[in-house]
């Protein structure tokens, strides 16, 4: 009887969703006859006829719309991995200073992460991009001879250049996300019990032996998960690229609207490039996390 | 009443965090001696440097866009009863019928709000495209918070359901919703929900972004609450069950009252969140409260100032988001003081 009746149930869902999807699907298609755009990806070999101001790899505008999103999909991925690397730095740190023992670094990192966590990370990208890159005009921030340079035409570093758009964007969401990590860590470290911390101090160990040998190693695995999702949040945000003017995998899909009005395509696109990052994440940390599990059964 | 002795132990207790070796005491000078420097360029920057006739002369445009001069009242009038309602929450006294209605009185600031901004039935009939600065801000978090806490609710339920196509159904949708950036989501809002409509019927410009961050903040929302709903104990529902209640009871009596209270916390961050992100509005042509900034800045008269708006735009964010969370803890507070007054 009650089993009866869930199958009952589910029919039902079932009947419901796809009716409403097939409802969604016609009222598509009758607009899409309307408007004579029809759904087919050919278009992606066509030339793209815009110009990339950045691309790690040659790209010309003559090059297909295929590649131009790829070399959106890299532009994505290369900001995302230097930010991911420079909020960790900077979270860490962070972190830290505010579970450490001196209460002044607690309170100034206690209103970092205040601030940072209670204004939008748009208006925190704009204020980077206009003021802290934009804003230098003609003069040069900091100079030295030939091997470190800050100006409005971005960083350079050895000849390693990055452009005010790729800075600010690695600037902007590194800090933004460096507040949630601390949060994260010190999450993590407070977890370990106060035990641990007497224990290692009765038994001698000096103060940073015992951080990184006794505490940090206990309070990864509950570090881990905390991080993989603000990494996640940090690929997302990252496709607020399109507020700086920089070339991400967001903003050539919009200049692609733009040129074709192919939302529909655009779209599926836009979810499987995202999937594909969402995937290349976790991934690899699940693969840390098994490492440091790994490594912790063998000490 | 000040006490010598407790001054000494407190004056004791500050050399023995500061100052109790000789590294210590440097570091703790150049923090200070960094945090004061820090503090009188930001003093300076503020008093003398900065030029905040860009603000002050916006001010209406920062809190009403560009709602007719005239009509200003209206917003005016939903977002200081908004504020009075805040502080009777926060401080007002504990009359019990004040207490009970007061989740009721929450919800119909919206109608009110939405009665205000739109007129109709007394007031001369406003266009949504006039709406624009903080209150157009406020409007979309409080209307896609309203909308999108039910939808949650829903499908957190279904996806902690026996039944495992309406389990597998949920489940795509959350995991799916999560994985897109919220940019995405309200872009192809703008774009593909007039494409999914029947001919004929449109939604303007504010009501395609409420349902684009509706859709997408329950994904988040029924993960919070799915947390709660698993931290109950089983032997609750047993409970239930062997008091005679059926499902719906205990759904609705047993189960989405307490997870609502372990969830609140995270329901509370998934709302700033919300107001924070309504920002995106300003690069999707929407004149929120930063696309007013936006716009603003785009006027000859003001242009470059790009420090005085971004700075002020960022207290008045700040100082939204803090009340919020402010409200939230003390909601929370008096739901665990007080249980059994849910």
């Amino acid at each position: 009887m009650k089993k009866r009746r869930a199958i009952f149930y589910q029919c039902g869902i079932c009947i419901f969703v796809i009716s409403v999807i097939g409802i969604l699907i016609n009222n598509l298609t009758i607009n899409l006859i309307r408007t004579d755009l029809g759904f087919n990806f050919s278009w992606l070999f066509k030339p793209a006829s815009f110009a990339l101001a950045e691309h790690p790899l040659p790209y010309s505008s003559s090059d297909s719309y295929a590649w131009a999103l790829f070399i959106g999909w890299l532009n994505s991925l290369k900001v995302i991995i230097s930010a991911l690397l420079l909020a960790t730095f900077l979270g860490t740190l962070v972190g830290f200073a505010r579970t450490g023992k001196n209460s002044l670094l607690g309170l100034i990192s206690a209103g970092y992460i205040t601030i940072i966590r209670q204004t939008p990370l748009l208006l925190q990208l704009m204020f980077w991009y206009f003021i802290g890159f934009l804003g230098l005009k003609e003069n040069i921030f900091i100079h030295i001879k030939n091997i470190f340079k800050i100006s409005n035409q971005g960083i350079e570093f050895y000849g390693l250049t990055l452009s005010s758009e790729f800075s600010a964007l690695l600037f902007g969401l590194g800090v933004f996300t460096s507040a949630y990590i601390a949060e994260v860590i010190r999450g993590g470290i407070l977890s370990v019990p106060r035990g641990q911390w007497e224990a290692f101090r009765s038994l001698g160990l000096s103060e940073q032996k015992g951080l990184f040998s006794i505490i940090i190693p206990q309070a990864l695995p509950a570090i881990i998960p905390g991080l993989t999702s603000q990494y996640l949040n940090l690929a997302k945000n990252s496709t607020l690229a399109i507020a700086v003017g920089y070339s991400d995998i967001y903003a050539i899909n919009d200049t692609i609207i733009n040129q074709t009005g192919r939302a529909i395509e655009c779209f599926i696109i836009l979810l499987t490039s995202f999937l594909l990052l969402n995937l290349l994440i976790s991934n690899s940390m699940e693969i840390i996390n098994k490492i440091i599990i790994k490594s912790r059964k063998y000490n | 009443m000040f006490n010598i002795n407790s001054i000494m132990i407190f004056i004791q207790k500050l050399r023995n965090i500061f100052f109790s070796n000789i590294l210590n005491t440097i570091f703790s000078l150049v923090i200070i001696l960094l945090i004061s420097l820090a503090f009188l360029n930001t003093f300076e920057w503020i008093i003398f440097d900065a030029n905040w006739k860009v603000v002050t002369s916006n001010l209406p445009l920062y809190a009403f866009g560009s709602f007719p001069s005239n009509e200003q009242w209206r917003p005016a009038t939903w977002i200081i009863s908004l504020l009075l309602l805040s502080i009777i929450t926060l401080f007002g006294p504990e009359w019990k019928w004040l207490r009970q209605n007061l989740l009721l009185t929450w919800i119909s600031t919206i109608p009110l709000g939405l009665y205000l901004l739109y007129g109709g039935f007394g007031l001369s009939p406003i266009m949504s495209r006039h709406w624009g600065g903080l209150t157009l801000t406020i409007l979309l978090t409080t209307c896609s918070s309203l909308f999108s806490l039910p939808f949650g609710i829903i499908l957190a339920l279904c996806r902690q359901s026996s039944l495992p196509l309406i389990r597998k159904l949920s489940s795509i949708y959350i995991d799916v919703m999560r994985a897109i950036p919220l940019i995405a989501v309200l872009f192809f809002g703008q774009l593909l929900i007039p494409l999914f409509l029947p001919v004929g019927i449109e939604i303007d410009r504010v009501w395609r972004s409420i349902l684009a961050f509706t859709l997408f903040v329950s994904a988040y929302i029924a993960e919070d609450i799915r947390g709660g709903l698993q931290a109950i104990p089983n032997t609750q529902i047993e409970a239930a069950n062997s008091l005679g209640l059926n499902q719906y009871q205990i759904i609705q009596f047993i189960l989405i009252p307490q997870a609502l209270r372990i969830a609140l916390p995270a329901l509370t961050n998934q709302s700033i969140g919300l107001f924070q992100n309504t920002s995106l509005m300003a690069i999707l042509g929407l004149v929120e409260l930063l696309g007013v900034g936006r716009s603003i800045l785009a006027n000859p008269e003001f242009i470059g100032q790009y420090i005085e708006v971004y700075v002020w735009l960022a207290c008045v964010y700040w100082l939204v988001c803090t009340i919020m969370a402010v409200l939230g803890r003390h909601l929370e507070h008096r739901m665990t003081m007080n249980q059994a007054n849910f």
